[in-house]
């Protein structure tokens, strides 16, 4: 799994991102960090922000091709 | 079995003032993440009540069903999932940790005790 793929899966679940980025951290396609700020996630807690981040990457986290998600979040406010 | 298993992982999440769902112990940590999550918790004296999901595939799964959350390490306090590595690190330089942490649990509930919970035991009663 690429970073790449990862980002495009992101963009289209989060069009209004105002900063996205995603790094693969180890090279080796599983492990990956999430960088993401949307206007969607002012006011809503941590806790949430990183659920939508998890629920867009679902299909990922079922079939095994993520062992690993470090996530930064935040709004746009 | 699986139905035991969940309603053992529920009443641990339910029951324990604070829930660590961690690979390994706190005394054999076996993973970085899991290690992130338990050191916030320690910075703000939290009692932890740990939770090994390594001796059965069967915990994190029906762990991930109970919580609609993927990944390990996962932290509750007073039932409500607070999030994984990332946000109690996050929390925890913020100072968000610890004033939740009194506010749930009173000054005198921050004892840093550390016990470690086997789901797999029947429930002591």
């Amino acid at each position: 799994m690429s970073a790449e793929s990862l980002e495009t899966t992101l963009r289209e679940a989060f069009p209004d991102a105002t900063e996205l980025a995603v790094v693969d951290r180890t090279g080796g396609g599983d492990h990956f960090q999430v960088i993401l700020a949307t206007p969607r996630f002012d006011g809503v807690p941590l806790v949430e922000q990183h659920r939508a981040v998890n629920d867009a990457l679902a299909d990922y986290f079922n079939d095994g091709t993520i062992h690993e998600l470090r996530i930064r979040t935040k709004g746009t406010r | 079995m699986s139905d035991a298993l969940r309603d053992r992982i529920k009443d641990v999440i339910d029951n324990e003032p604070v829930a660590l769902f961690m690979k390994g112990t706190p005394q054999m940590v076996m993973c970085g993440n899991s290690a992130r999550a338990l050191e916030a918790l320690r910075s703000v004296g939290a009692p932890v009540s740990a939770v090994n999901i390594l001796p059965d595939p069967d915990i994190r799964q029906e762990l991930s069903a109970v919580s609609g959350w993927p990944t390990i390490p996962q932290v509750f306090v007073r039932g409500e999932l607070v999030g994984g590595a990332d946000i109690c690190e996050e929390l925890l330089a913020s100072g968000e940790l610890g004033a939740t942490l009194r506010t749930k649990l009173g000054d005198e509930g921050l004892t840093g005790e550390e016990r470690v919970v086997d789901v797999l035991a029947p429930a002591a009663s």
